[in-house]
């Protein structure tokens, strides 16, 4: 790859994959962004990657070839999905056994259900810690919170990470102030959300089984 | 009735990272009166969450994949003490142990409530175990800085699976018997024995 062209690298950790997960479509506008701006990219799911030799292959192939590694997950209890972690395990095994000398910069996305941001923080901290290990230089760690669509706040700050993504400088802390505040009061997600999941349910027919505790204790 | 210890063991590969550790626990637990189930996770097929939330809205309670998943779901209900132990990865847990924490989620229920000031899920069951989680690091000492991002992870994760108290501790591989013994010990909250 000659000097003049950035690779960027777009791992997404959520069993919805590439397509249809919150997380990709949040990190595909700044893929799409540095595309505009000369970049290449590649995408990879990493439910599937990490299942198959091929897939393991791929990725650290991947890996080696990025400038930048954007990556994009949900929250899962505070962490990553498992598989998610598995990718991450076996980038930082190989980093360093191999001694790789690049460090391509890592930027990580990650969106929660519950309606505040800051409840990535722990697993931002997890990333953080992982890039340390990997070898890589830690860029930034945005988070989005749950409730509704892709806001406009959000987009913009996508926006502002791309251009500072591409002109390497240091991300500006206007991303952080545009994410930060939840996306809606906590009293009106809760009440929404309640309804939703009532809703949902009865699709399936299952409204009235909602609360069954089907592995309730003998004892209890 | 006997108390019941579910431990998750979340060591990688061979299971080298985690045997002894485990092995200590499940002595420390067993001479102070529990009954342990130990379930060495990588010998386990668990297949990873899909994220449907189907647990909840289709089959409330029970996650839609038929695996061994459903069974340490239920026996997290059924459980008094939740043990996680795992390798420390990233100052977290590792993907073997992650693959079955991610499977916890039918014993919640989908409802938003507040707690502290933040949205959280609502409880289906009354009880729940109290969780203990173990961290081995690869090397000593261990990172204060890991330390504390694994308990913070820990707390966290006994708020949205409601155990009524949590607990954490970072061991590392290379200390000696007898203070990994009585780390342990502490942890569990059990006698640490005539090994200490
Ligand atoms: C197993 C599981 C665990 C989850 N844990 C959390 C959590 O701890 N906190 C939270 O806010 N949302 C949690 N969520 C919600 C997801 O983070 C949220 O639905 C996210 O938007 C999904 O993004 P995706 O479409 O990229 O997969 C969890 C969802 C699942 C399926």
């Amino acid at each position: 790859m000659s000097d003049a062209t950035k690779h960027v690298v777009l791992l997404v950790g959520s069993p919805k994959g590439l397509e249809k997960s919150r997380s990709s479509r949040l990190a595909r506008p700044v893929v799409d962004g540095l595309e505009r701006r000369g970049w290449t990219s590649e995408s990879l799911h990493l439910h599937a990657e990490v299942a198959t030799e091929e897939g393991r292959e791929r990725l650290l192939g991947a890996v080696d070839r990025a400038d930048l590694i954007l990556f994009a997950a949900p929250l899962y209890v505070d962490s990553l999905p498992a598989p998610a972690i598995r990718g991450l395990e076996l980038i930082a095994a190989r980093q360093r056994t191999d001694g790789v000398e690049r460090a391509p910069r890592f930027v990580s996305i990650l969106c929660c259900g519950f309606v505040e941001p800051s409840q990535n923080d722990t697993c931002q901290r997890i990333l953080q810690r992982f890039a340390d290990q990997a070898g890589f230089e830690w860029v930034t760690g945005v988070s989005l919170g749950g409730g509704g669509p892709i806001s406009k706040r959000a987009r913009s700050a996508l926006g502002i990470l791309t251009e500072a993504l591409d002109l390497e400088i240091l991300v500006p802390d206007e991303v952080d102030r545009l994410t930060r505040k939840p996306a809606m009061p906590r009293w009106l997600y809760i009440i929404g959300g309640n309804v939703m999941w009532r809703r949902w349910a009865k699709e399936y027919d299952a409204r009235d089984r909602l609360r069954d505790r089907p592995y309730r204790r003998p004892d209890s | 009735m006997d108390r019941e210890a579910l431990l998750l063991d979340g060591g990688r590969d061979d299971g080298d990272e985690t045997r002894d550790t485990a092995a200590l626990a499940v002595e420390l637990l067993g001479a102070d009166g529990w009954r342990v189930t130990h379930l060495a996770l990588r010998e386990i097929e668990i297949a990873p969450c899909f994220g449907c939330f189907g647990c909840w809205v289709r089959t409330p309670g029970v996650c839609v994949i038929d695996d061994a998943g459903r069974d340490v779901a239920r026996r997290m209900v059924q459980s008094d003490l939740l043990v996680y132990l795992t390798p420390l990865t990233f100052g977290g847990y590792s993907s073997e142990l992650k693959k079955a924490v991610d499977r916890l989620i039918p014993n919640i229920l989908p409802f938003f409530q507040s707690i502290d000031g933040e949205v959280h899920h609502v409880k289906r069951y009354e009880r729940y175990p109290r969780l203990v989680a173990i961290g081995v690091a690869p090397s000593g000492p261990v990172d204060p800085e890991d330390e504390e991002l694994f308990e913070t992870l820990v707390h966290r994760n006994a708020i949205n699976y409601r155990a009524p108290s949590a607990a954490a501790c970072v061991i590392a591989a290379s200390d000696d018997d007898a203070v990994r013994r009585d780390r342990i010990a502490r942890v569990l909250e059990v006698d640490a024995g005539g090994g200490s």
